[in-house]
């Protein structure tokens, strides 16, 4: 399954909407100006995930995993990898000195801020399907990308596709990398397409 | 209701009642008006009310701070099915309760808190608040992160040092290096020349050529221990300034005549502006000759054949400027800021063009600043020249016990030369030294110059020879087994004057520190001549203490 261009950049329209939220909360919650890189899209089998990522994120990953359920399930997750992850906790807690690990008080943070992204992203999704989704506690994760997406809930008998949304965090004159990875039973996908199909018929009228 | 399920959903309520009361959390569920419907034990004790004072009140009227932290939202979210993280780092708290021990600097307990949306039949009908108490753990993590850059920064110091001594330490090497090949070299001169004059098969020209090499080669070698002493003195903070009112054009006009010869010897022209205004200053007049001198000779080592030397001296508001620069071989930009660094040679490869220690600069530095004045230096590069500057306070003329040293003409060593010395004629001179060579040198130099002398080998000899022959002068070594020369001479001193009591006496020690010349001239000697001896400055002591004036 490929998006075309025009539902690429409806779907990418559409996530800053998410983004523009998420870096107005990450900002008041800091006092530091946050902003997020207008998203890039793509799609890619599950088992092309590994391989599509690797090059972005290789050695550890630090990820906050949410499992979502109700007409729509999948899991979504915001990647970074290690070194991205100590950098952002830094920069959004005002460390004074660069920490060179992640501790519990920073592994809560990312969690915190990868709560608030996802939901932003899925809340918004699930206006657009105008169905409710119901979310996992998130939990933080540190370990290879196979690992976690080994660690995926997504059911194996039916075909899964993974929505990879490539961002940057901008805070304080630097510049964080992340990708929110959310995978989709294909059924899922085709229904959110649809919408965002729908979505961008009726703005361009 | 079967009784299977109803039994279950008796079971749970009990297990929900204990879980609430024996939790290490603080557990608050609302309906979905966020009224308090339950407010567990942990939160009784932490916030000091009761459940029944909470159970069925609005949160948001309860704690109305949340909604002036607008945290409120998060309930809000959770109403709509968010479930909520809110960070100790980013929030401290959510409910303000004093923290368990205020021991660690925290007067409010630091907080992490989950709110989760409560649903039943996929609508929401209420919210769950899990309070965690993290003060500790908060704490804790504070201390490891100061530990940790303590060590990153001990570390980085250790490894600073390390970097240092390691630079130090191949500097010193390179030194090594350095002053085993620079005391070779004219050590297998001497060593060759004299093995030649002892087999006594050399024409009396090329005798009289190996006694020009030897001298001239242990000259050198005698430059390069005196440097050494001079630096290892100054490393030691041993150097003393014998400071007096000195005429720094005197200074600098024997500096020059001194190495003319050199530069005569390379077609270099030596050119000199030499403001009489300058002088005199407050100095030692040894050491500042000596850095001029320094200067001159890497001047003159620097400068291809055919060069230029240009010396300046003149007065600048309260300082007095001493310029010499060179059309020489140049220092290169990099090399620069280390020229006055110790056991620095622009190029430390064992086919070195140039000779010497490269201690020459050190000194000059190390003397200029005990002289309270600074030395740069210029250069446009490699092949362009240099000038050094040396910049000594103009103190003005302080008039004090001791005479003006400026007059006095510097020791000119470069020839030996008796013509134009005092005549000793009718002099008797009483010469003691246990080294054989020296006493024979000196009485040779002596006889020369017309003097009478006597030879002693030691102290008790000496006082023999001072009855018997009445010499007019005294020359005696220090350093004498049995009995030194200070012994000596305050057993002379010791004497009525009929007895050769008053005798006028110098001094001959290789070690010059200032704080030697002080003994020896406290323990009765009127002057210290070191070692080695030059001919020339010995005839004139001699002379001198006589009182015999310059033959002209």
């Amino acid at each position: 399954m490929k998006l075309t261009e025009r539902q690429s950049d409806a779907l990418s329209e559409l996530i800053n909407i998410a983004f523009a939220r998420t870096g107005a909360a990450l900002s008041e919650l800091t006092g530091h100006r946050v902003v997020l890189n207008p998203p890039e899209v793509a799609v890619y089998r599950t088992e092309e995930l590994s391989l599509a990522l690797a090059k972005f994120v290789p050695g550890d990953v630090a990820s906050i995993h949410q499992v979502f359920a109700g007409p729509v399930a999948g899991d979504a997750l915001l990647l970074l990898n290690y070194a991205g992850a100590v950098h952002l906790t830094d920069l959004l807690t005002d460390g004074h000195k660069p920490s060179a690990y992640l501790d519990e008080s920073a592994r809560e943070v990312l969690t915190e801020v990868g709560n608030i992204l996802l939901n932003a992203c899925l809340g918004m999704f699930g206006n657009l399907l105008n169905v409710h989704v119901t979310f996992s506690v998130p939990r933080l994760h540190l370990e290879t990308l196979d690992e976690l997406i080994a660690s995926t809930t997504t059911d194996k008998t039916e075909m899964h596709y993974a929505l990879v949304i490539y961002t940057a965090f901008q805070i304080r004159d630097s510049s964080v990398k992340g990708f929110l990875v959310i995978v989709l039973s294909v059924g899922s996908l085709d229904r959110l397409i649809q919408e965002v199909d729908a979505w961008e018929a009726q703005q361009s009228k | 209701m079967n009784e299977t399920s109803s039994k279950e959903t008796l079971l749970n309520a009990a297990v929900l009642h204990w879980m609430h009361d024996l939790a290490a959390q603080g557990i608050v569920t609302t309906d979905s008006e966020l009224n308090v419907v339950e407010w567990n034990h942990w939160m009784e004790e932490h916030t000091g009310k009761r459940s029944t004072e909470v159970i069925d009140r609005n949160l948001l009227d309860l704690f109305p701070e949340l909604i002036e932290r607008r945290l409120d939202r998060h309930y809000k979210w959770a109403l709509e099915g968010q479930v909520r993280v809110l960070s100790q780092a980013l929030h401290g708290y959510l409910i303000a309760m004093p923290a368990v021990s205020g021991e660690h600097g925290y007067s409010q307990m630091q907080q992490a808190v989950r709110v989760s949306p409560l649903r039943h039949e996929g609508r929401v009908i209420g919210t769950l608040t899990i309070v965690e108490d993290v003060t500790e753990r908060v704490v804790r993590e504070a201390e490891l992160q100061a530990q940790l850059e303590d060590r990153s920064r001990l570390l980085s110091n250790e490894k600073l040092a390390r970097n240092e001594a390691e630079r130090a330490n191949r500097l010193k090497d390179e030194f090594l290096a350095t002053i085993s090949h620079e005391l070779r070299n004219p050590l297998n001169a001497i060593m060759g020349w004299a093995h030649m004059m002892r087999l006594g098969k050399l024409t009396p020209a090329n005798v009289e050529r190996a006694v020009e090499t030897i001298y001239r080669n242990a000259k050198s070698q005698s430059q390069l221990v005196a440097d050494l002493l001079d630096v290892s003195r100054i490393i030691s903070g041993k150097l003393r300034l014998d400071v007096r009112t000195v005429d720094l054009i005197h200074i600098v006009n024997a500096a020059i005549d001194s190495i003319r010869p050199a530069a005569d010897a390379k077609s270099i022209r030596l050119q000199t502006m030499l403001d009489p205004a300058a002088g005199p200053i407050s100095g030692d007049a040894d050491r500042l000759q000596q850095v001029v001198w320094n200067l001159l000779t890497n001047a003159v080592k620097f400068t291809p054949k055919g060069g230029r030397i240009q010396v300046k001296v003149h007065r600048v508001d309260s300082h007095v400027e001493i310029l010499v620069s060179d059309s020489g071989v140049g220092i290169s930009k990099e090399f620069l800021p280390y020229v006055f660094d110790r056991f620095r040679q622009a190029d430390a490869s064992t086919t070195r063009i140039h000779g010497g220690l490269g201690l020459g600069l050190s000194i000059v530095r190390q003397l200029v600043d005990l002289h309270g004045g600074t030395v740069t230096v210029q250069s446009e590069g490699e092949g362009k020249g240099a000038t050094f500057t040396i910049t000594l306070p103009f103190v003005g003329v302080i008039s004090n016990n001791q005479e003006s040293d400026g007059a006095q003409p510097a020791p000119n060593d470069e020839v030996v030369s008796f013509e134009g010395l005092p005549s000793l004629e009718g002099l008797k001179v009483l010469v003691v030294d246990d080294e054989a060579d020296t006493r024979e040198l000196i009485s040779e130099v002596l006889r020369e110059c017309g003097s009478e002398v006597v030879m002693s080998r030691s102290a008790a000899e000496a006082l023999v020879a001072l009855k018997e022959h009445r010499p007019d002068v005294l020359v005696s070594d220090l350093g004498m087994p049995d009995e030194d020369g200070y012994s000596l001479i305050m057993k002379i001193r010791a004497l009525p004057s009929d007895q050769g009591g008053q005798i006028p006496a110098a001094a001959l020690t290789a070690y010059a520190r200032a704080e030697d010349r002080m003994r020896v001239l406290r323990s009765g000697f009127q002057f210290h001549l070191p070692k080695p001896i030059d001919s020339a400055e010995l005839v004139t002591v001699v002379a001198s203490l006589a009182g015999r004036a310059f033959k002209h």
